[in-house]
C-alpha cells in the first residue's frame, strides 16, 4: 500500500478497457426510438397548450400563497404527533419485515438450501415486490380498518419482499469456508447457518433493514393520503381546503422528519458496515465495504 | 518457556479465541431497541388479534371470484394502464434529460464553481426528501387533476433520484482525463464533455433505466391521489368495495410490471 502503487493503480471501475463506442446508426436509432416513445406518451396524456402555458403561473401562485408557512395552526391540530405516528408506522413495519424476511432470506439462498426450496420462496419475493406499498395498504385498510395498523402491516409485507431479496443476495456472496469447517467437524445444517453464515452476513443484513427503514419513513408519510395513519392525512386535508400556508408547514415538517431519520440511520448504517475498529480485520472490512457498495446503488 | 505446556495442549498451534464478554452497552442498545419497538407498535395500533382476524375477515370473500368481464374490458383497465405508461415515459424522458446537466453541476469533480455546487446539492437533497406522492397531491391540486399533474410530479421525482445516483457516479469517475483536457486549455464545459462524459455515459443509461422502472411503479399509484392512470380506477373501485375487480386489476399490473422489470434489467446488464 505504498503511495507509488496507489498512483499507478487504476481507479475503481476503470480496470477493464471500455468497449468501443457504438456506431452512429445505432445511436440515431436509439434517439429516434426515445423520441417516438416520448411523442406517443405525450399525445396520450391529453395535455392542452392552455394547461401547459398556465402551469408555471399556477405553481408560482401556490408557492406565493403558501408563504409564510403557518406552523401554529398545524401544530395545534396535532401535526407533530402525526409525524411521530408516521415514524412509528415505519418502524413497526420494518420490524415485522425483518422478522419475516430473515428466515425466508436463508431459505432463498443457493448456498444454504437446495433448488426446490429456493425457487418458490424467490417467486414469493418477486410477487410481493411487484405490488406498491400503497396498493397493499388499500387492501389492508379493507381488512383491518382505517388507521395506522393497516399501514404498518402493509409496510411489513411489502418490505419483507425487498428485504428478503437483498438479504439473500448478501447471503449468497458469503465465503463458504466456515460452513465447510463446521460440516467437516460434524456440525448440523442449522449450526452451519447459525455459526458459519450468520455472523458473516448479519451486519450487512442489519444495514439493509436500516436502509429499508429509511424508505419506509417516506412511504408511511404517504399512507395518510388514503387513511392509513400518519402525517399524510394532514397534507391531504389541508390541500382539500386549499390552506396553502398549512400545507407548506406540514411539508416542511415531513422534510425535516425524512432528513433527520436519513441522517441518523445512515450514520448507524455506515458504522455497522465499517465495523468496530477494535475487532474487525482489514479484509473483513473490505468485504463488508464491497457488499455495502451495492446499497448505495439502490438509494432513491 | 512457561508457554510450552499450553502449546502442547493445542496441537494445531492456534489459540482458541476467548468468547467476548457481554458488554453493558450491547444490553442497553438491545433494551432500547426493544422498548422503541414496543412503543412504536403500540402507537400504530398493534393487536395480536388482528393476525387472526385478518384471515377470518368476511371481506376476503369480496376478492373472489374475480370480475374478469370488467378487468378484460379494454376501456376499464387497458386504456388507463396505457395512460399510466405514458405518464411514466414522459416523466422519465423529461426528468432524465434535465438530470444530465444538473448532475454534472452537482458533482465535485465537474461542478463549474463552488456556489453552484452547494445550491444545487441542497435543493436536490430537499426535493428528494419529499415523498413522491405528497408532491403529486400538491401538484395535482396546483395544476390540474389528471395525467398532467401526475406527470409533473413524477418528472420532479425522477430528476431528484437520477441526479443523486448519477452525480455519485461522476464523483467516482477518473479525474485524469479531465485534468488532461483542462491542461490543454479547454473550456470547462468542453473539458467535461471530452474528459468525463464518455466514461460515465453508460452509467447514465443504466440509471435512467432504473428510474424508468421506479416511475412505472410510482405511476401505478399516482392515480390514487388524482394523478391519472390505472390508480384512478383502483381508487374508484375501492370506494365501492369492488375488491374482486381490484384483485383482477392487480393481477394484470403484476404481469406487466414483471415484464417491464425483466426488460429493464436486461438493458441494464447489456449496457453496464
Amino acid at each position: 500500500m505504498t503511495s507509488v502503487l496507489d498512483e499507478t493503480a487504476a481507479p475503481p471501475g476503470t480496470a477493464e478497457r471500455p468497449p468501443p463506442p457504438s456506431s452512429r446508426w445505432w445511436r440515431i436509432a436509439v434517439a429516434v426510438a426515445i423520441a417516438v416513445a416520448f411523442a406517443w406518451g405525450y399525445s396520450g396524456l391529453g395535455i392542452t397548450v392552455d394547461q401547459l402555458r398556465r402551469a408555471p403561473g399556477n405553481i408560482w401562485t401556490i408557492m406565493r400563497l403558501s408563504w409564510p408557512p403557518d406552523f401554529g395552526t398545524v401544530i395545534e391540530r396535532g401535526a407533530i404527533g402525526k409525524v411521530f405516528e408516521s415514524v412509528y408506522i415505519a418502524w413497526t413495519g420494518t420490524v415485522i419485515a425483518a422478522v419475516l424476511s430473515l428466515p425466508l432470506a436463508f431459505l432463498a439462498s443457493n448456498n444454504v438450501v437446495p433448488r426446490w426450496v429456493r425457487i418458490p420462496i424467490r417467486q414469493l419475493f418477486i410477487v410481493v415486490r411487484a405490488f406498491p406499498e400503497l396498493i397493499l395498504a388499500t387492501i389492508f385498510l379493507a381488512v383491518v380498518g382505517l388507521g395506522p395498523w393497516a399501514g404498518a402491516l402493509a409496510l411489513g409485507i411489502a418490505s419483507a419482499g425487498t428485504l428478503g431479496k437483498w438479504s439473500s443476495e448478501s447471503i449468497e456472496e458469503v465465503p463458504l469456508g466456515p460452513v465447510e469447517a463446521i460440516d467437516a467437524s460434524g456440525g448440523r445444517w442449522l449450526s452451519g447457518v447459525r455459526w458459519g453464515i450468520l455472523p458473516q452476513v448479519f451486519p450487512v443484513i442489519v444495514a439493509h433493514w436500516l436502509f429499508r427503514f429509511e424508505i419506509n419513513v417516506r412511504a408511511s408519510a404517504i399512507f395518510g393520503l388514503i387513511g392509513a395513519g400518519g402525517i399524510g392525512g394532514e397534507i391531504s386535508s389541508q390541500v382539500q381546503f386549499r390552506n396553502w400556508e398549512n400545507v407548506l408547514a406540514v411539508l416542511l415538517m415531513v422534510i425535516v422528519m425524512v432528513l433527520t431519520i436519513d441522517g441518523i440511520s445512515g450514520a448507524v448504517r455506515r458504522r455497522i458496515l465499517a465495523g468496530s475498529t477494535r475487532s474487525s480485520s482489514d479484509a473483513n472490512r473490505e468485504l463488508l465495504g464491497n457488499l455495502g457498495g451495492f446499497l448505495t446503488r439502490r438509494r432513491s | 518457556m512457561a508457554d510450552a505446556p499450553s502449546d502442547a495442549a493445542e496441537p494445531s498451534g492456534a489459540v482458541r479465541p476467548r468468547k467476548p464478554p457481554l458488554q453493558l452497552r450491547t444490553i442497553l442498545i438491545a433494551a432500547g431497541l426493544a422498548a422503541a419497538t414496543v412503543h412504536a407498535a403500540r402507537q400504530s395500533g398493534w393487536e395480536w388479534g388482528s393476525f387472526v382476524s385478518v384471515w377470518s375477515n368476511p371481506l376476503w370473500e369480496r376478492f373472489w371470484p374475480i370480475d374478469w368481464d370488467f378487468v378484460l374490458d379494454r376501456r376499464n383497465v387497458l386504456d388507463p394502464l396505457v395512460e399510466t405508461f405514458q405518464i411514466a415515459i414522459v416523466a422519465t424522458v423529461i426528468g432524465c434529460a434535465l438530470a444530465l446537466p444538473v448532475s454534472f453541476m452537482m458533482s465535485q469533480l465537474t461542478t463549474p464553481n463552488r456556489p453552484t455546487y452547494i445550491v444545487v446539492r441542497s435543493v436536490m437533497n430537499v426535493i428528494r426528501a419529499i415523498p413522491d406522492l405528497l408532491l403529486a397531491v400538491i401538484l395535482v391540486a396546483a395544476v390540474s387533476i389528471g395525467a398532467f399533474g401526475g406527470a409533473i410530479a413524477l418528472t420532479v421525482f425522477s430528476l431528484a433520484v437520477l441526479v443523486k445516483l448519477f452525480s455519485e457516479t461522476i464523483d467516482s469517475a477518473d479525474p485524469r482525463p479531465l485534468e488532461a483536457a483542462l491542461a490543454t486549455g479547454g473550456r470547462h464545459s468542453a473539458a467535461v464533455r471530452a474528459g468525463v462524459f464518455p466514461e460515465v455515459f453508460p452509467a447514465y443509461v443504466a440509471h435512467s433505466a432504473y428510474v424508468f422502472e421506479l416511475n412505472v411503479r410510482a405511476s401505478v399509484v399516482i392515480g390514487l391521489v388524482g394523478g391519472g392512470g390505472i390508480g384512478r380506477v383502483i381508487e374508484a373501485q375501492r370506494q365501492f368495495f369492488r375488491y374482486d375487480r381490484i384483485l383482477g386489476i392487480l393481477i394484470v399490473i403484476f404481469v406487466i410490471v414483471a415484464v417491464i422489470e425483466q426488460i429493464s434489467d436486461y438493458i441494464r446488464r447489456r449496457v453496464l
